[in-house]
């Protein structure tokens, strides 16, 4: 389980300090406050146990800076030329931390400092899965391949994730909780996924379907589909999505959010960013009171401009919420059309 | 000119006048005494506009809110919870408007704001529902006046946002 994050001096953030629900984490804030930063430093420190990488490498190929100089991800400020990330996690209660550590001069990945317990993290496999914007499902015939023969400029989550999903199905019948899942997703995309020389198809009455063809929405729940039936998304194991509501009709956000609070009771920990207000609502009203939930909210310091956090575990609590502060800049905008100088 | 309704209190410093509307109190000169007439909670008069405002203080704002349920049965229930608050939010304005037409005061626009404990967003589609209901503005060829020009449904945060000249506090 992942406990806490720390940030100095790296991407956007000055120092910024998380800690974390075991059960289900909701990441929101304005653009540019670091949303996706946050949960691609968590998949890369997660991944590294089961794909073995070095952290320095994982962290380059999944944030991808320029030229993959990885000093370029030191925040460039006056006064300091390095940065780090600390992450904690507790494993059979046992914390552990690991640290990487940058100036803006590291070039290569190799040249970058790696601190704490090195051993004992890589010794405790994590499986995790990082679901990115964009869909990949569609683009799956030959995109792996392409990716590890050829020079291509992007992302190393896109790749990944591709990974996940072809993970053929586990041995046997899916456990009781498994298919319960599987049920509701079938349910809602009206189907069964499934692949035939690396494409995806969504199988039902009507016949095959080729994902190209399909709604994104659908193929974002046949994704999870695959994910479920795979076993990647078992107890222990960690998701990070980000911002899941994408091409997503809010009618299947109600699906969404029912799957994702029931992984979280299976013991899965989740991490979602997303700027959708019914999206967080479903979650408000998903959950009952013994599950694990957190709000995080990010927003710049006025004063200082550095990001910052605050979390609740009540969605009434939030704030600042720039989801809800939409909207009351939609109310700001119409009282002020409406009333011109009365009460001003 | 402090004004306590509701849980409410609110001070309209530029009013000309300003009172409890739905005043139960007999021996005050505002005394209401229509029971067949629902009323806002509070009218304050300023030199270009008569300003009604209700106040609603939910313990549960998540039960209004139909955007969100979960099934149908849910979705049913929040819609009449939802549909219930709208109307009474609706017929208070109509009712009141008609009292006032009878105290012949009516003849500056009128501003319907709902101050309601609910989140942005619901505040914003209950606004919109609102203003189609009342309903606001012309909506016959045949109309010369309006009920009302202005419907808005927003929380005790948006209101001192906008509202600097009228500060309201919970009690």
């Amino acid at each position: 389980m992942l406990t806490e994050i720390k940030f100095d001096n790296f991407t956007a953030f000055d120092k910024l300090s998380i800690e974390f629900s075991k059960g289900i984490n909701i990441i929101i804030g304005e653009n540019s406050t670091g949303k996706t930063h946050i949960i691609k430093a968590l998949y890369s420190f997660c991944d590294i146990t089961k794909s073995k990488k070095g952290v320095a490498e994982k962290i380059n190929d999944v944030f991808y800076p320029s030229g993959k100089q990885i000093g370029r991800l030191v925040k460039r400020s006056q006064g300091s030329d390095s940065g780090f990330i600390e992450m904690k996690r507790i494993v059979n209660d046992q914390e552990m931390t690991i640290r990487l550590t940058l100036t803006n001069h590291t070039i290569t990945p190799d040249k970058a400092k790696i601190s704490g317990s090195t051993k004992q993290w890589m010794d405790h496999p994590v499986e995790s899965v990082f679901i990115p914007v964009k869909d990949m499902m569609a683009n799956a015939p030959g995109f792996r391949s392409l990716y590890a023969t050829r020079n291509i400029h992007f992302e190393e989550v896109y790749a990944d994730i591709i990974d996940r999903a072809f993970l053929p199905p586990l041995k046997g019948q899916p456990d009781k909780d498994r298919g319960r899942l599987l049920e509701i997703l079938q349910k809602s995309i009206d189907g069964k996924v499934i692949l035939k020389n690396e494409e995806y198809f969504l199988k039902n009455k009507q016949g095959e379907l080729e994902f190209t063809l399909l709604a994104e929405g659908y193929r974002k729940l046949g994704l999870l589909w695959l994910l479920i039936q795979n076993g990647t998304l078992l107890s222990g194991s960690t998701l990070f999505w980000d911002e899941p509501e994408t091409n997503l009709n809010p009618k299947l956000m109600k699906t969404v959010v029912e799957i994702l609070v029931e992984l979280q009771r299976l013991g899965v920990q989740v991490f979602i960013t997303t700027h959708d207000y019914v999206f967080l609502k479903e979650f408000e009203l998903a959950i009952n009171p013994s599950d694990q939930i957190l709000y995080h909210s990010l927003f710049r310091n006025q004063v200082s401009g550095e990001i910052s956090h605050s979390f609740f575990s009540v969605f009434q609590d939030i704030s600042p919420n720039a989801i809800d502060d939409t909207f009351g800049s939609l109310i700001d905008r119409q009282l002020s059309r409406d009333m011109g100088e009365l009460g001003k | 000119m402090i004004v306590t309704s509701d849980g409410y209190q609110i001070d309209f410093t530029d009013a000309i006048s300003a009172f409890k509307f739905d005043e139960t109190d007999k021996t005050k000169f505002t005394y209401h005494g229509v029971t067949a007439l629902k009323a806002v909670d509070i009218i304050a008069e300023f030199p270009s506009a008569y300003v009604f405002v209700e106040i609603k203080d939910y313990q549960k704002p998540e039960d209004f809110d139909e955007i969100n349920a979960h099934d149908e049965v849910e979705k049913n229930t929040k819609h009449l919870n939802y549909k219930r608050l709208k109307n009474y939010l609706k017929y208070k304005f109509r009712d009141s408007f008609l009292y006032r037409f009878a105290e012949n005061k009516i003849s500056k626009p009128i501003s319907y704001i709902c101050l309601i404990n609910l989140d942005n967003a619901l505040n914003t589609k209950m606004s919109k529902d609102l203003r189609l209901e009342l309903p606001i503005g012309k909506k016959s060829t045949r109309w010369v006046n309006e009920f009302s020009h202005v419907c808005n449904v927003l929380n005790l945060k948006k209101w001192n946002d906008n509202f600097p000249k009228w500060p309201a506090q919970k009690i």
